[in-house]
């Protein structure tokens, strides 16, 4: 079945007990092989969902909500892997509550993309550089402790960040939890939109599908990309998502059939010389 | 110099989990500064390790010039230098890394076919979550991070038992045009991602939200500030849904007021 004809809401939506520490600590450790399963089409949807499966099991007793949850927790998702611990305890606080899916959808659209640029700057823009300086010179000189150090420094951050961003964003959104409910339509509609105006922005940021198409023009050969970027910049990313959008949805086409597409356009286009 | 057959093993474990490593687990286990010592160790020379690995990594934070090109996958990049600094006794850290190119350009290639392999995998695992079955999604993950240990692990057997030439022959065994293919085809997948994505959450009335995400972004894309644009976009986004919020709720609450007064 795919993803998109799925239900709305769960089948039990009487709130599920609070998630214990060693439920949290067990998504923390697992939180380490979010890119496990990496790949172009969803990217670490399901190293999501491996990592947050201790929490959606605690969550969901019945095994037709656990298939639902575990369903929809396998649409695209991409952030940040070091902090990827912030999502999941927002999104299982939302679990726990059975908010309906198109609410725990959106929240986790909107809080996964700007996670990206934030874990950067903070890790490889700013810890490994100082870390990896401080220990290569130790190990220029010969020294066991410069990997030593550099494995200290940099894991000592990194599990700090995880375990301690697990614990602080289900709380924050368990507290959160209760003035959600209260207006849950009008949350869900403003969680929406966030969310898509999220997805529009990743077309058009992690999109970068360009064609090195020239016509030849004497001297001056016509750029067939600078042409496109004067129509609108990002036209291919929009336009491919468009058509793969109008496929799904109008064609019926699944997510295989559009992979097999692409592989074959990739392929020709690599063939040609178009990309 | 010619390796035994225990250190062949032992270099090929450390691969395996080093090329895990570059994405999952602890994601510092790989780095040059890492594995050229463990891999100076196994073959008996851990100084050289040490000197290899530490000007690579060097090389990588921009703090020592790069003379040359850098191998593009760091992982075989560092184990590979190590390797020939040590058997070809060569002192110069970035002629050993000048040898490792061809085979860290597989290291490249290995990651472009296992990322490309695991997309239509996803679709069993639709399957298995629709069973609810979540042994078989751990099993899946654990499937495909041990497909990229493996490939990275026979590159690097390669180049341990048939020497530096072998990696050129390999980068060449199937042609650029096939490589430049699937990685177009892999950089195009995501957009059935988001194409899912849009038809679980779409509505007519949010169209427009949509393409004013997506303007957003490109225009904030051109101002240069890469992976920071999506964090404000969110923040506009943010201001746009909490004013909806308010106005419905304040809606809402008005609506209900009026229900009771008429009622009394």
């Amino acid at each position: 079945m795919m993803a998109s004809n799925l239900a709305t809401q769960y089948r039990d939506l009487t709130p599920a007990k609070a998630l214990d520490k060693k439920t949290l600590n067990q998504m923390a450790w697992r939180s380490l092989f979010l890119q496990g399963s990496f790949n172009y089409e969803r990217m670490q949807a399901a190293g999501w969902l491996y990592g947050i499966i201790p929490g959606l099991k605690k969550v969901h007793t019945n095994k037709e909500d656990l298939s639902l949850s575990m369903q929809h927790n396998l649409e695209f998702f991409n952030t940040h892997p070091f902090l990827v611990t912030f999502v999941m305890g927002i999104i299982l606080s939302l679990e726990q509550e059975k908010a309906d899916l198109a609410t725990i959808r959106a929240v986790r659209v909107a809080a996964m993309g700007p996670l990206g640029g934030i874990g950067d700057a903070i890790f490889w823009f700013t810890l490994v550089p100082i870390a990896a300086g401080i220990s290569a010179n130790l190990a220029l000189d010969g020294s066991i402790a410069g990997p030593i150090v550099f494995l200290l420094m940099f894991n000592v951050v990194q599990f700090g960040v995880r375990y301690w961003l697990m614990h602080w964003s289900y709380d924050l959104g368990t507290k959160a939890i209760e003035a959600i409910t209260r207006n849950a339509k009008e949350f869900t509609r403003a969680a929406s939109i966030l969310g898509i105006l999220v997805v529009g922005a990743l077309t058009s940021l992690y999109g970068g599908t360009t064609i090195a198409l020239t016509i030849p023009n004497g001297e001056s050969p016509i750029v067939l990309q600078t042409i496109l970027d004067g129509i609108l910049p990002k036209l291919i990313p929009l336009g491919l998502t468009l058509g793969l959008y109008w496929l799904i949805k109008n064609k019926n086409w699944s997510a295989v059939k559009c992979i097999g597409l692409l592989l074959v356009l990739g392929l020709v286009g690599g063939f040609l010389g178009i990309f | 110099m010619t390796f035994s057959f225990l250190q062949i093993v032992l270099v090929m474990v450390v691969t395996f989990i080093a090329a895990i490593d570059q994405f999952s687990f602890l994601e510092s286990l790989y780095q040059p500064i890492v594995m050229g010592p463990v891999v100076g160790a196994i073959l008996g020379d851990m100084n050289t390790g040490l000197i290899v690995g530490g000007s690579y990594q060097l090389m990588m934070i921009g703090s020592m010039p790069v003379g040359g090109a850098q191998p593009p996958n760091s992982v075989i990049g560092g184990i590979m230098a190590t390797v020939f600094a040590i058997s070809m006794k060569i002192t110069d850290p970035q002629a050993a890394l000048g040898l490792s190119i061809p085979f860290a350009l597989l290291g490249q290639y290995s990651v472009i076919l296992v990322f490309t392999i695991t997309s239509p995998l996803m679709a069993k695992a639709d399957e298995y979550a629709a069973k609810a079955d979540t042994d078989a999604i751990e099993r899946l993950n654990y499937f495909t991070m041990a497909m990229l240990g493996l490939f990275f692990s026979l590159v690097v057997f390669a180049g341990l038992m048939f020497g530096q030439a072998i990696g050129e022959t390999l980068t060449t065994a199937l042609p650029a045009w096939v490589w430049n293919g699937l990685k177009a085809a892999g950089g195009m997948m995501r957009f059935v991602g988001f194409a899912v994505l849009l038809k679980v959450m779409m509505s007519n009335e949010y169209w427009g939200f949509y393409f004013a995400g997506f303007a957003l972004a490109t225009i904030v894309d051109k101002s240069g500030l890469g992976g920071q644009a999506l964090a404000l976009i969110a923040l506009i986004g943010f201001a746009v849904a909490v004013y909806d919020y308010q106005t419905n709720v304040k809606m809402k609450q008005f609506g209900k007021k009026e229900v009771s007064d008429d009622g009394i």
